[in-house]
């Protein structure tokens, strides 16, 4: 078993090192292997307690802070290299819920911002919810869908961990552009969504092909292809659901209410 | 029984020969102590100059506390709630009840899992009692809301922000190791944060 151990440290890359919590944990893995050890029934038990998800909040302030001044960098492939390159799950947790907290305020104040002289304005907590599960499946199945292909061209250097880190801080990059995306001005709006997709398509595609270097061609275009495509496809259903239809929403309140030339100003840019 | 500022009010765990009189008391003597308790404990979380044997009074959590601040806070709110198209006042009560104890529970899960070393109920009652100066805050509001500009409202939502904020920080700081402080201290920001915005909106 510690011929294992060897051979796997063997072919990691020096930016992929584990920490000593890490290596305990795999020691302590192999242990739980020896039949004479743990019953299925325990092994099975690990995962409700605490100390088996320590390992992935082993981080500090200064690692945290140095990852997310990274992930603003669009073109250096470094994400990786910091701090060894070990997954963790803190960042992503609090960035996602930091960015509910951001694209709910953002969407009140568009609203406030669009108010007509005279209007009453209405709060809106139901998108909260739906916002919340949307990024939350978004965080959870768009990592799964690039371990999956990564799986496919044979690339078993970056675990699940892995794309779950490095796509959890890859939303940092949301949270300033979702205060500004609060402006009402649908020119600026669609600027703030392209420069978005821009920033973070090709933060992931630059990060996976620094690993990727040592492959063909072929499979190295179609892993940061897929990347592309996927977040593409998650930017625009973003955009059209939660700042397009808060201004249709408050378009029809106005529609009710008074007629303006506002609207037309509004139908006819959009 | 004798309750000085000094000395806290006897818990119901503690000698034997008062439990029979704790049944011949009157209710009302029973439910005054129990405030008293709660009204100790709530100066003591808040007002720091009071701790004097550096937090070793939380050992003693209750829930009671978190609880009545946050029925407070969840019934100031949705009182002043109009219903509107999208959300009703009992929308607004369920979101502030959940919000409070969903959140008091995943901030201390994450200050366990960055290796903090405390009791859960603990951290859970602490972050209950610092609910106090939202509720201040959400009754100012709720009163006097209406004849304040927006930017006058800013201010005390502000302050008590601010005070719930420090009050709360100052313990979960001291329960991890010290290179992940600020680590524990943000979701603690965040959620007071969210909390004070609600209190604003609504």
């Amino acid at each position: 078993m510690l011929d294992n151990l060897n051979q796997d440290v063997s072919i990691l890359q020096p930016s992929l090192q584990m920490t000593d919590s890490q290596v305990q944990n795999r020691i302590r893995q192999m242990k739980m292997e020896d039949p004479e050890e743990q019953t299925c029934y325990q092994k099975f038990c690990n995962l409700f307690t605490i100390e088996y998800y320590r390992e992935y909040f082993d981080v500090t302030t200064e690692l945290v802070i140095s990852k997310v001044v990274n992930s603003f960098n669009p073109f250096s492939g470094t994400f990786f290299d910091i701090g060894g390159g070990i997954p963790e799950l803190y960042g992503p947790f609090w960035i996602l819920n930091t960015l509910i907290f951001t694209v709910a305020l953002s969407v009140n104040i568009s609203k406030y911002m669009q108010l007509q002289p005279g209007e009453h304005f209405e709060y809106q907590f139901q998108i909260v919810p739906f916002l919340a599960i949307f990024m939350y499946l978004k965080t959870l199945i768009v990592p799964m869908i690039y371990r999956v292909a990564l799986k496919c061209v044979s690339q078993d250097r970056l675990t699940l961990l892995h794309c779950f880190t490095i796509y959890g801080y890859s939303a940092v990059v949301m949270i300033p552009v979702s205060l500004l995306n609060s402006i009402p001005n649908p020119a600026i709006q669609w600027m703030l969504l392209v420069y978005v997709l821009f920033a973070q398509t090709s933060f992931l595609t630059s990060n996976f092909n620094q690993e990727l270097k040592y492959m063909p061609k072929e499979k190295k275009y179609m892993i940061v292809g897929l990347v592309a495509v996927v977040q593409i496809t998650i930017m625009i259903l973003y955009k059209f659901y939660f700042f397009s239809s808060i201004n249709y929403q408050q378009l029809g309140l106005v529609k009710r209410k008074s007629h303006n030339h506002i609207l037309s100003h509004i139908l006819g840019a959009n | 029984m004798d309750y000085t500022n000094q000395r806290p009010p006897q818990n119901y765990s503690q000698m034997d020969d008062q439990k029979t009189q704790d049944l011949e008391e009157s209710v009302s003597e029973t439910i005054m102590r129990d405030l008293k308790m709660i009204a100790y404990k709530l100066k003591y979380v808040l007002i720091p100059k009071e701790q004097e044997d550096n937090g070793k009074e939380l050992r003693n959590w209750d829930l009671w506390g978190p609880l009545i601040f946050c029925l407070v806070l969840a019934m100031t709110l949705s009182f002043k709630a109009e219903s509107t198209t999208t959300s009703t006042k009992s929308d607004v009560f369920a979101i502030i009840f959940v919000l409070i104890w969903v959140g008091a529970f995943i901030v201390t899960l994450n200050a366990q899992l960055l290796g903090g070393k405390v009791s859960f109920f603990q951290s859970v009652c602490l972050l209950g009692y610092c609910v106090f100066p939202i509720n201040i805050e959400a009754i100012i509001i709720a009163f006097f809301g209406s004849y304040l500009p927006f930017l006058v409202k800013l201010i005390p939502v502000f302050l008590c922000f601010a005070w719930s904020a420090y009050s709360s920080v100052g313990f979960m700081a001291s329960l991890v190791p010290p290179h992940k402080k600020k680590l524990a201290v943000y979701p603690v920001f965040l959620f007071y944060l969210f909390l004070s915005w609600f209190s604003l909106i609504v």
